[in-house]
C-alpha cells in the first residue's frame, strides 16, 4: 500500500521548509516533507544565518538576495517570531586595495537600487564603536540582517501543519522512479506516491537526481564557525564575519574548505577564526569560547541558485542553493508560483539547471 | 518531575519544553538541543544531557541506550578568545568577502 500527495518535497531545511509553508499558503492539503533526519540537523542548523546581500556578487545576484530580505518582515508577521533582525550589515577593510575594491562594489550595487555607502574609518567607527581602530574603513548597508535559523524552520515548519502540511522525519529516500504520470518515492518507511516532486535536499540533492537520471552540480563545502558566552551587547550590526545574537552570543565564521561529508572541527581553522575575530573586534580578546561548530554549506557548480522544472522529467522540480536563509522566502515564493502553473513574479531564466547542460 | 521542573539550568529549559519538542518529532538530544537551546549554555550539557536523553527514552519507550549520543564539541570547557588567537594557524580557510565579490564581477564582465 501506497500513501498518495500532490506534491512531495524530499529535504526538510530552510528551502524544502520555505517551499513548503509558501506553498500550503495556496495549496491546502496534499504536501508531503520527507526528511532522512530531523530539520535542523544539516545545514540549516549549522550556519550563522545572515541575510546578507551588499557583498553579493554580481549585482543582479545581490539585486535577487535583496528581493528576498524585504519579504522577511513580511514572513515575520505571518508566521510569528524568528528573531528577524535588520541590523544593517558592515563589512570593514584594512587595505587601500581592499577600499577601492569597496567603491568599485558600492557602485555596481548602487545601480541596481541597494543602498550602500563606503565609509572612511571615523564614520565606521562611531556607526559600529566596537570594530578594531586598526581598520581604514568599511562598506555599510542598512538592507543586510540576521535571523534565528532554529526559529525560522520551527516557525515555518509550526505554520505549515496549521496549512495541513504532512511531515516525515527520520525516514530517508531509498529510490524514485517515475510511473504513468506519477512518482513512486521509497523510503526506509514507506512508499509514495505523487504527482509533482521537489528535490530541495541540500548537499544531498545531487544523489536523489541520480535516482531520477539527472546531474545537479552541487558540492558539500565546510563552513566553521566558533561561539562565545553570552556577552553584553556589543556589535550592533552584521559584520562581515559575526554576528550577536539576541540572547548575546557572538558567532563567528567565514572559512570555506573542501572536506567532503566531513563535519568536524579543526583546531587550526578555529585558530585562524579566533584571529580574525580579535582582529576585527578587539574586545572580544576576553570572551570565552564555548564551542565550536561546523555546517556543510551546498556550494553549486558556479555558485549561483540552481532552481526551477527539470525540463525532460514532467512535474519534477529542483532547488539546490548556498545562500539558503538570504533567498528562502523569495525562493519558496517563486517556486510556488511556478508549481501552481502562474508565472514568476521575478524573471528565474538564468537559475534553471539547464545551464549546465 | 513536572512539567515546570527546570531540566537545562544554563538556558532555562524545562521539562514541558523538551516533551514539547519531542511531540513535534524530535528523537535525539541533538534534535531537542537545536529546538529548545537546552545544552548549548555553558556547561555544554554537562548537567541536562543525562536528564534530556532519559526523558528522550521514556517518552519513546525505549532504553536510554537507544538515544545516540549527542555531538562532542571544541573546546570541552570555555577559553579566552585571546588565547586560542594567540597561535598561528599554518593554514589558510578564511576566504575574503570583497575580494570575492571582486572576483565574480570581473567574471561577469
Amino acid at each position: 500500500m501506497s500513501r498518495e500527495y500532490d506534491t512531495i518535497i524530499i529535504g526538510g531545511g530552510i528551502i524544502g521548509n520555505g517551499i513548503a509553508y509558501h506553498l500550503s499558503e495556496v495549496q491546502s492539503d496534499g504536501i508531503l516533507v520527507l526528511d532522512k533526519n530531523y530539520p535542523l540537523s544539516g545545514t540549516s542548523g549549522s550556519t550563522q544565518a545572515w541575510i546578507w546581500i551588499h557583498s553579493k556578487s554580481p549585482s543582479w545576484y545581490a539585486e535577487f538576495s535583496l528581493y528576498s530580505a524585504e519579504l522577511y518582515g513580511y514572513l515575520q508577521r505571518k508566521i510569528g517570531d524568528i528573531e528577524f533582525d535588520r541590523a544593517g550589515g558592515i563589512s570593514p577593510f584594512f587595505t587601500e586595495t581592499e577600499r577601492e575594491q569597496a567603491f568599485k562594489l558600492a557602485e555596481c550595487q548602487a545601480e541596481v537600487g541597494i543602498e550602500i555607502q563606503v565609509l572612511n574609518r571615523e564614520d565606521a567607527l562611531a556607526r559600529e564603536p566596537a570594530l578594531s581602530p586598526k581598520i581604514l574603513g568599511a562598506m555599510y548597508s542598512p538592507a543586510d540582517g540576521n535571523v534565528n535559523p532554529m526559529r525560522l524552520v520551527e516557525q515555518y515548519m509550526r505554520a505549515s501543519k496549521k496549512n495541513g502540511v504532512t511531515f516525515e522525519y527520520y525516514n530517508p529516500v531509498t529510490g524514485i522512479e517515475k510511473q504513468q504520470g506519477s512518482f513512486i518515492v521509497t523510503t526506509a518507511k514507506t512508499v509514495f506516491r505523487c504527482k509533482k516532486l521537489i528535490l530541495s535536499a541540500g548537499i544531498w540533492t545531487r544523489e536523489l537526481g541520480k535516482l531520477l537520471g539527472i546531474d545537479v552540480p552541487v558540492k558539500p563545502v565546510r563552513g566553521q564557525i566558533i561561539i562565545t558566552e553570552p556577552l553584553a551587547p556589543l556589535m550592533k550590526h552584521t559584520l562581515s564575519i559575526m554576528r550577536q545574537t539576541s540572547n548575546g552570543e557572538v558567532l563567528v565564521g567565514n572559512s570555506q574548505e573542501n572536506a567532503g561529508i566531513d563535519r568536524r572541527s579543526t583546531l587550526d581553522v578555529m585558530i585562524e577564526t579566533a584571529n580574525m575575530a580579535v582582529k576585527y573586534v578587539p574586545d572580544l580578546a576576553k570572551a570565552k569560547v564555548v564551542r565550536g561548530f561546523s555546517g556543510l554549506r551546498v556550494m553549486p557548480e558556479d555558485e549561483f541558485p540552481i532552481f526551477g522544472v527539470v525540463p525532460g522529467i514532467e512535474n519534477l522540480y529542483v532547488a539546490a542553493l548556498h545562500s539558503g536563509i538570504t533567498l528562502s522566502p523569495l525562493i519558496g515564493t517563486l517556486m510556488t508560483e511556478l508549481i501552481t502553473g502562474g508565472e514568476t513574479s521575478v524573471p528565474i531564466d538564468r537559475f534553471s539547471i539547464t545551464r549546465f547542460a | 518531575m513536572d512539567k515546570s521542573t527546570i531540566v537545562c539550568r544554563c538556558e532555562e529549559i524545562t521539562v514541558g519544553d523538551v516533551e514539547n519538542a519531542i511531540a513535534q518529532g524530535a528523537e535525539t538530544f541533538d534534535d531537542v538541543k537545536r529546538l529548545t537551546r537546552g545544552g548549548m549554555g555553558l556547561c555544554q550539557g554537562k548537567t541536562c544531557r543525562t536528564v534530556i536523553s532519559e526523558l528522550i527514552a521514556q517518552l519513546k519507550g525505549e532504553s536510554v541506550a537507544a538515544v545516540p549520543v549527542p555531538r562532542l564539541r571544541m573546546p570541552l570547557r570555555p577559553i579566552p578568545m585571546e588565547i586560542l588567537a594567540a597561535n598561528q594557524s599554518g593554514t589558510s580557510a578564511m576566504f575574503d568577502l570583497l575580494d570575492q565579490a571582486s572576483r565574480k564581477e570581473r567574471q561577469e564582465k
